[in-house]
């Protein structure tokens, strides 16, 4: 339990700045992609950027548990491991969210597949640093 | 809060009244009537870090007078009117910033802004070609009012019609309103504002 926690919470911090980070970068040098989320589904007023922002640790300490249940299920190296690990994710978690959501909602196939990448981005750093320091 | 607004309206227009009549009556040179016809407009615009936007209420739909008065040895002349536009009049070509900024400017709560004119440096020359004039003016959003001074260029449209063109760039802030952010504030308005007022009107005598 205590390896889950420890895990998830390195694994937490350097996904805020690597997420938030690249974010930050991605809405300053390719501002076009986000003039789509002026859309009524994201909120405006700023009463839950404190729930925003703690999305790093929710999704770090989830895979933390994930990949302490089935670390023995990813063969090879560190990188092939975090790798397979990011794409079992996606697959599993990511890919039937982002179809629901883009059948549901009134979003654009670009918002989806930028989502996807995001998500599987994470979850690729995430694997990959659980597998060197829980291996 | 609707009758703290009545109050404040009712103070201030005292108060107006008390400044113009305070002075002795033969000071009074002159009083012009300007009416401010239904094609006037406003318009702001504003920018995010990502784009920009602007929003306009096309059409103004009241006749309302300014009443600009002229005093013996004293170059500024006193305006007497106000102007109320419906902040859900405005429009920004696009549903989703046009709901953020009434939403910003909380329509709901404060259903019209209000330019409350109060001074120009000097009488214009009214003639075809524009003159820049600088005037007071108190604009009141979502129930807070500044004072601002606003540059103008006022020109004769036609016999007895006046263009008149007010800009002044003013901040969210400065109402206490916040501007709309998404994603965390990653993506946010900023604070400040450009305003454009173009005022169509029919002068009298």
């Amino acid at each position: 339990m205590k390896k889950i926690i420890v895990s998830g919470l390195i694994v937490g911090c350097i996904l805020f700045i690597v997420s938030y980070g690249g974010l930050f970068l991605a809405i300053r040098f390719i501002p076009s992609l986000f003039i789509e989320y002026n859309n009524p589904l994201f909120k405006s007023d700023g009463s839950r950027d404190v729930l925003f922002y703690l999305h790093a640790f929710i999704i770090s300490f989830a895979l933390s548990w994930f990949w302490d249940r089935f670390k023995g299920m990813f063969k090879g190296p560190f990188l092939i491991r975090g790798l397979e690990f990011g794409l079992v994710y996606s697959l599993i978690a990511l890919l039937p969210v982002m179809w629901i959501s883009f059948s549901s909602l009134d979003i654009t196939v670009m918002m989806v597949v930028s989502w996807f990448v995001y998500g599987l981005l994470q979850a690729i750093v995430a694997g990959t640093i659980f597998a060197k320091i829980n291996p | 809060m609707k009758s703290r607004y009545i109050f404040f309206s009712l103070l201030l227009n005292f108060l107006l009244r008390l400044t113009i009549y305070s002075q002795p009556y033969e000071k009074v040179t002159e009083i012009r009537k300007w009416l401010v016809t239904e094609n006037s407009n406003l318009r702001v615009n504003g920018s995010t870090n990502i784009n920009t936007f602007s929003c306009q209420i096309p059409a103004y739909n009241n006749i309302d007078t300014l009443l600009i008065y002229r005093f013996k040895n004293s170059n500024t002349l006193v305006l007497k009117g106000c102007i109320s536009l419906s902040v859900q009049s405005f429009d920004c070509k696009n549903l989703i910033m046009t709901h953020d900024l009434r939403k910003t400017l909380k329509a709901e709560q404060y259903p019209q802004l209000h330019i409350y004119f109060l001074s120009l440096d000097k009488l214009p020359d009214l003639n075809s070609h524009p003159e820049s004039i600088l005037g007071l003016v108190d604009i009141e959003i979502a129930g807070v009012k500044r004072r601002f001074e606003v540059k103008y260029l006022i020109r004769e449209d036609s016999p007895k019609s006046v263009d008149l063109l007010g800009s002044r760039d003013i901040n969210f802030s400065d109402f206490h309103l916040i501007p709309p952010r998404k994603l965390g504030g990653m993506i946010k308005t900023n604070d400040k504002l450009s305003v454009d007022f173009h005022l169509r009107i029919i002068t009298t005598n």
